[in-house]
């Protein structure tokens, strides 16, 4: 237990996913102050597990209208707000031999009433726009699906929190909710790395902790009735389409495929999970992704995997248990614990700004201020740095590349250390995407925590335990992807930190 | 696709002459396969550095995953040049073709002219290193001096510029030693492989001079002849480039009927030697293997050869690039570059203690006789030194070198 | 297509079909060596590791498990194996020191010691180096080397920052061979006052000649100098294949480099020829007999798809260790994860046990058991059973 710090404020907020930077962002916008309290880093939770896919709505508009028209309204303000973080892909619905045509018809019909706009293309024509598809197809669909970053999107909703007031923590584990008279008053969190114990007090604390929602509910002594289900994805070494791509039937696993910066994503499986923390993968589900994304664009049977990641959607509980996650309404709800605490539950990327303005609106109603809510008229501010597009831009200079398969050069490194002061290499991570390429930072990793020794930021003695730890995690999300290339290259990973730098243990 | 085999495990960069002598290029590696998952179509490229690459092909050779490292460089260096204004110095080097033709028409006058400092200072103007001498040009070119019948195997005779315009007495070697050994040679018109034009960033060009050659050559093998080169970068060309990059008709069968001369030769002489083909030729050479010649992945079938002439000595030396790479080391820009490469590549040939260095490639030859004061010989000359010693039969004492060097001057 | 005849045809460029190369044609066989691409010793420290178990490393192969390639080679010609390959390395200008009789200790960059056998002389000073005060030098910008992880192991070190104006390995090994820079780098390292005791450098001291660099240092400043091997491009580990590479040409044997092997003839029992894909004609290279030494899954030897694995040249039946979920552990530290058990099993004449061809011989990582990553025996058993092959290749030719 280290030294006790006091922080003030009206509003805490609990997590630090898209949705609690999103409410973070329409608080200071609305001028009122604001704490954040993340236990990692930004998007640590299921924001930065998921696609990445800023939804046209398509993907619900058969099952769920609701979800499919806020998906629509949300991804035209997305496109216009948030241009630093959002690839305007497009996207289509491909529909191969098989799949059914009355499906398409529903989803024509519902896509019309939901106000998606939607154009019919020719299996030539879809080939035209990704010559890497499934030549066998029937159909496509265009959608206006696009890519978002969710890194990003979160980090440029905390530089206006920031740059307004409101105070940001990441790394911060809250271990108590202070109660006083049966009210919820303050919350005490941890700090990873020191142990130290910050005490931040507030009028009122929101809970958007995604699929921890019930772990924080129970702090404070009540809980939220939440069904987990765990989705996992895979990431191919390379991009091998620039359209978002989803399957035209019903959702099941492995439907979607996005780019995203290098890489394509694609998942998703649904199981239902009791923990949000139990996030093993199993090397079958990445089979059952792999196989599914193949039918859509046969290259996925022989490209290369770099890793599979996993993230627990935080889903509703709803009225009669049923087992699959997908026929959960995607839609998000507050509740009003009595208390002081609010939580903030279900939603998804794509709607983050409208679940956040939903919840300040009823901050707002609670302490009775009137103020509008502004986050879908002016653009996320700040940082244009962290604006990631066309791609090719980072190679107009390779001057002292660190991350080479990601091409980040060591002043870039150096400037994210020294404006962050971290000592956190995940963080370097995030904001560089340092490690974030086929070798996930299998090589770069020791590299940026020489530079942070070189720095002054870690000593050598901890940045040996972060790169065991770093090295252990990094394992955790390749080892169920390993065959051919990949697992090449992790043999020879491993043949440096185990032969060359003798880091193993005996069993 | 192959730059997703890529294993980052530096095997190219360890390979990669100019990674080690020029900061500002960042290798084959980050140049390849790293750099080419962000090369998108449709997005203008602003790579530039990858000019510094000098295409040796190194990296790919040493490549064990079978990524195209050096492919995937051209084509991002060809990109580039169809996107930006290049510079004179490419201009001038993509049609050197036109201006060797030229200087040979003019031989007396412009071997004279380019010593001028004037010229030079021209030159330079463009982008001309002032450093190397540019190659002399001869009068008498291949082009004027052709065709010989013998009556076995049909070869057509690729020389390329060097042989035609600046060496046509190796030219004219390599003739006789087809010749001799009972081919009928044909040497058609031809004109550059397009490997400089290739090398400049210029596609456009590089096809032109591919598709005329192509043209010629496959009218040849149509009637049963074998193409046949002795410059081993023309060689990689015709073998790779016309059916690969350059994507001419008839690409595929040049490729599969070319030949490099000594492979070519080399099961007929292993025969004739055993009936005392080649004489015995007292001397010590270190065989330097141009980059393209590995890369052509046929072994090395001269050396070969020198193992059957009694008496001589060769090494092989095959790990260091001269760094010249075809017009490459001409350029003021790559100068430095170039330089302390042809010292790193001359080096051990004169802690051998050779009597002279011998390659396939001319700009090889060119660099190294440069920076080890050895005399740089082409195999030819050394395969029909031995054959001449034999002609003035077995027992008369090779003299040693110095006979040779006034053969072949 | 272009046809060669040889009496020995090597397929695999690395530690162990070199060793076999250069005895073969040391005995006057006609050999060549068909490889892919460059070996991955040349991402390897350039030590020869034996066998990480103890001082005395000869003395504990017995308590390897049976199906160890070690115990098929046996004791005297692990022995003998080592010695050739110093015989080899003693008349180049990188000579190796040790015995396979004693295991010594290596400075590793991140501050740990490994355990290895033979050591290119410029690591000889490694030994012992924290008996004394060991000072570190690093060169300005170089990406792969942090001394600070060194001096925070080690109590008794320091370290200094040479700025080479270049800073890539390749580059400043480069700058190492070149008039004057070794002048300029003693003075100004002679001008640091640093206490006595030995200095380390990261393994940058030149590509072709670095004892003549290392003498020159050592001399100058009056102390023992020594290596440390890096994280690839290794400069030693390039060093130790070029010299290899050469002794073998030296000794009359050809190379084929940078092609596939397309295809493969056999006949019977016998391989007769490989094929390989080269741009237009493919090459022919027949063999009276073939040594296979591709190497694991690193060198290509072994592919490993979603749910099988294979030999990847003449589709040798392969050990593998169950499904794909078994072949790594979750922990990535622990030494020995099952899928480097698998590879191709031999019999005592290092044929391949579950195939009848009698000209084909095994030797080097490929071999089933070998876990190379786990008892730290990589070079080693490359060198012990690429000479047992090459000895059984000999007597099997007429």
């Amino acid at each position: 237990m280290g030294l006790f710090l006091s922080i003030k404020t009206d509003v805490i907020i609990i997590g630090g996913g898209a949705t609690g930077c999103g409410i973070a962002r329409d608080l200071a916008l609305r001028g009122v102050p604001h704490q954040l309290v993340e236990r990692g880093d930004f998007a640590s939770g299921a924001t930065g597990a998921c696609h990445g896919l800023l939804h046209s709505g398509g993907r619900y508009a058969v099952k769920d209208p609701d979800a499919a028209r806020e998906c629509i309204i949300e991804n035209a303000i997305l496109r216009r707000i948030a241009r630093k973080c959002v690839e305007p892909t497009g996207g289509l619905f491909v529909r191969l031999p098989g799949d059914s045509k009355r499906y398409r018809d529903e989803f024509m019909a519902s896509c019309s009433a939901a106000g998606i706009e939607t154009s019919v293309l020719s299996p030539s024509k879809a080939l035209d726009l990704v010559p890497s598809l499934n030549p066998t197809l029937e159909e496509a669909i265009s959608v206006p699906d696009c890519s978002i970053d969710p890194f990003r999107l979160c980090m440029l909703n905390a530089y206006t929190s920031r740059h307004r007031g409101g105070g940001i923590l990441t790394h911060h584990e809250v271990v108590e909710i202070i109660q006083e008279k049966g009210r919820c008053v303050g919350i005490k969190a941890r700090e990873r790395l020191t142990s130290q114990i910050k005490e931040i007090r507030g009028r009122v604390i929101i809970n958007a902790t995604g699929a921890w929602g019930d772990k924080v509910a129970r702090l404070a002594g009540t809980s939220v009735p939440m069904s987990l289900s765990k989705g996992s994805l895979i990431i191919t070494n390379h991009r091998l389409t620039n359209m978002v791509i989803n399957r035209l039937r019903p959702p099941s696993d492995g439907d979607i495929i996005v780019p995203n910066e290098a890489v394509c994503l694609a998942g998703t499986t649904s199981i239902p999970v009791p923990d949000p923390n139990a996030l093993e993968i199993d090397p079958a589900e990445v089979d059952i992704v792999a196989t599914q994304a193949e039918q859509m664009i046969p290259a996925f049977g022989t490209t290369r995997l770099i890793r599979a990641y996993t993230g627990v959607r935080p889903l509703l509980k709803p009225a009669s248990p049923s087992g699959d996650g997908r026929s959960i309404s995607r839609g998000f709800q507050v509740i009003d614990h009595g208390n002081g605490m609010f939580s903030i539950l279900g939603g998804k990327l794509t709607t983050y700004r409208l679940m956040a303005e939903k919840m300040v609106d009823v901050v707002m109603a609670h302490f009775g201020i009137k103020a509008a809510c502004r986050t879908a008229e002016l653009p996320l501010e700040g940082q244009d740095e962290l604006s990631g597009y066309p791609l090719s831009k980072r190679l107009s200079s390779m001057d002292d590349i660190v991350c080479e398969c990601e091409l980040v050069a060591r002043h870039t490194v150096e400037h994210a250390i020294n404006t962050m002061g971290t000592q956190y290499v995940g963080d370097i991570q995030h904001r560089t995407r340092l490690g974030m390429g086929p070798c996930q930072g299998g090589f770069c990793t020791y590299r940026a925590l020489g530079i942070m020794q070189d720095l002054g930021r870690v000593s050598p003695e901890v940045s040996i335990t972060i790169l065991k730890e770093f090295l252990q995690r990094r394992f955790k999300g390749i080892r169920p992807a390993l065959w051919g290339d990949q697992l090449r290259e992790e043999q020879l990973i491993e043949s440096i930190y185990l032969g060359i730098l003798n880091m193993g243990s005996r069993p | 696709m192959t730059f997703e085999h890529c294993m980052r495990c530096t095997l190219c960069v360890e390979n990669c002459p100019i990674y080690k002598v020029e900061p500002r290029f960042p290798g084959p590696k980050q140049s390849g396969p790293d750099a080419q998952r962000f090369r998108l179509d449709g997005e203008k490229s602003v790579d530039e550095w990858v000019k510094y690459c000098c295409q040796c092909r190194r990296c790919q050779v040493s490549c064990p995953y079978g990524v195209d490292v050096a492919e995937i460089i051209l084509k991002a260096q060809l990109k580039y040049g169809s996107e930006h204004l290049s510079p004179a110095t490419a201009h001038l080097f993509a049609n050197a073709y036109h201006f060797n033709k030229l200087g040979s028409t003019l031989a007396p006058l412009a071997n004279k002219a380019k010593a001028w400092p004037v010229t030079k200072g021209v030159l330079n103007l463009f982008g001309v290193s002032r450093e190397l001498d540019l190659p002399e040009f001869r009068f008498v070119n291949m082009e004027r001096g052709r065709r010989r019948k013998g009556k076995g195997r049909k070869v057509v005779f690729f020389h390329g510029c060097h042989l035609g315009f600046n060496r046509p007495d190796i030219g004219r070697k390599v003739r006789d030693l087809l010749v001799s050994m009972g081919c009928r040679v044909v040497i058609p018109t031809q004109t550059c492989c397009g490997l400089p034009a290739l090398g400049n960033g210029d596609l456009d060009i590089a096809k032109r001079f591919a598709q005329k050659n192509a043209a010629v050559l496959t009218k040849y093998i149509n009637r049963g002849f074998d193409v046949v080169y002795a410059c081993t970068s023309c060689g990689l060309t015709l073998m790779q480039d016309y059916a690969g990059i350059l994507d001419v008709p008839g690409g595929r069968k040049i490729a599969e009927n070319t030949y490099n001369v000594y492979e070519y030769l080399l099961p007929q002489m292993h025969l004739e030697t055993q009936g005392g083909m080649l004489g015995r030729l007292e001397s010590k050479i270190a065989y330097h293997i141009p980059c393209h010649l590995r890369a052509l992945g046929i072994g090395y079938p001269a050396a070969k050869i020198f193992e059957m002439i009694e008496g001589l000595t060769c090494h092989v030396l095959d790990d260091n690039c001269c760094g010249l790479a075809g017009t490459y080391g001409f350029k003021k820009r790559y100068q430095d570059a170039s330089r302390r490469l042809g010292v790193i590549a001359a080096a051990p040939l004169r802690d051998l203690g050779a009597d002279a260095v011998v390659s396939d490639c001319g700009a090889c030859r060119m660099q190294l006789e440069h920076f080890s004061g050895l005399p740089a010989l082409d195999p030819v000359e050394i395969i029909i030194e031995a054959i001449t010693q034999k002609d003035f039969g077995r027992d008369v004492p090779a003299k040693g070198w110095k006979r040779l060097l006034n053969y072949v001057t | 297509m272009s046809e060669s005849l040889y009496d020995v045809v090597i397929i695999g460029g690395g530690m162990s079909g070199l060793m076999a190369g250069i005895y073969l044609a040391g005995k006057g066989f006609k050999t060549a060596i068909i490889s892919r691409g460059d070996p991955v010793c040349c991402l390897s420290t350039g030590c020869i590791d034996l066998l990480d178990a103890g001082v005395r490393p000869l003395e504990a192969i017995v308590d390897l498990p049976d199906g160890h390639p070690y115990r098929l080679v046996g004791k005297k010609g692990i022995d003998a194996a080592l010695k050739v390959f110093r015989d080899i390395m003693a008349f180049c200008p990188i000579p190796y020191v040790g015995s396979a009789r004693h295991n010594r200790e290596i400075l590793t960059p991140i501050g740990t010691f490994k355990t290895t056998c033979l050591v290119p002389r410029t690591m000889e000073a490694s030994q012992g180096c924290r008996d004394e005060y060991l000072h570190v030098i690093s060169f300005a910008g170089i990406r792969d080397f942090y001394p600070s992880y060194i001096t925070s192991k080690l109590p008794n070190t320091g370290f200094s920052l040479y700025d080479a104006g270049v800073s890539s390995t390749l580059a400043i090994a480069t700058r190492f061979e070149e008039a004057g820079f070794v002048d300029e780098f003693c003075t100004w390292l002679s001008s640091l006052e640093i206490p006595p005791g030995r200095v380390a450098l990261p393994a940058v001291l030149g590509l072709v000649n670095p004892m003549a660099v290392m003498e020159e240092i050592s001399g100058r400043i009056g102390r023992d100098v020594f290596e440390i091997p890096t994280l690839p491009p290794s400069i030693p580990g390039l060093r130790l294949f070029r010299t290899l590479k050469k002794s073998f040409q030296d000794r009359g044997g050809d190379v084929f480099w940078g092609k596939p092997i397309s295809s493969v003839e056999t006949r019977g029992n016998v391989v007769e020829a490989v094929t390989l894909a080269a741009s237009g004609r493919p090459s022919r290279v027949q063999g009276r007999a073939f040594i296979l030494a591709t190497g694991s899954f690193v060198s290509g030897g072994l592919y490993a798809a979603r749910d099988a694995v294979s030999e990847t040249v003449f589709g040798l039946p392969v050990e593998v260790p169950g499904a794909r979920k078994d072949w790594f552990l979750n922990d990535f530290f622990t030494h020995g994860h099952p899928i480097e058990g698998s590879g191709i099993e031999v019999d005592a004449s290092f044929r391949p046990r579950r195939n009848e061809l009698e000209n084909l011989f095994v030797c080097g990582s490929i071999l089933a058991g070998s876990e190379i990553m786990k008892h730290h025996c990589g070079h080693g058993l490359a060198l012990a059973t690429g000479l047992k092959a090459a000895i059984s290749c000999e007597r099997a030719l007429p």
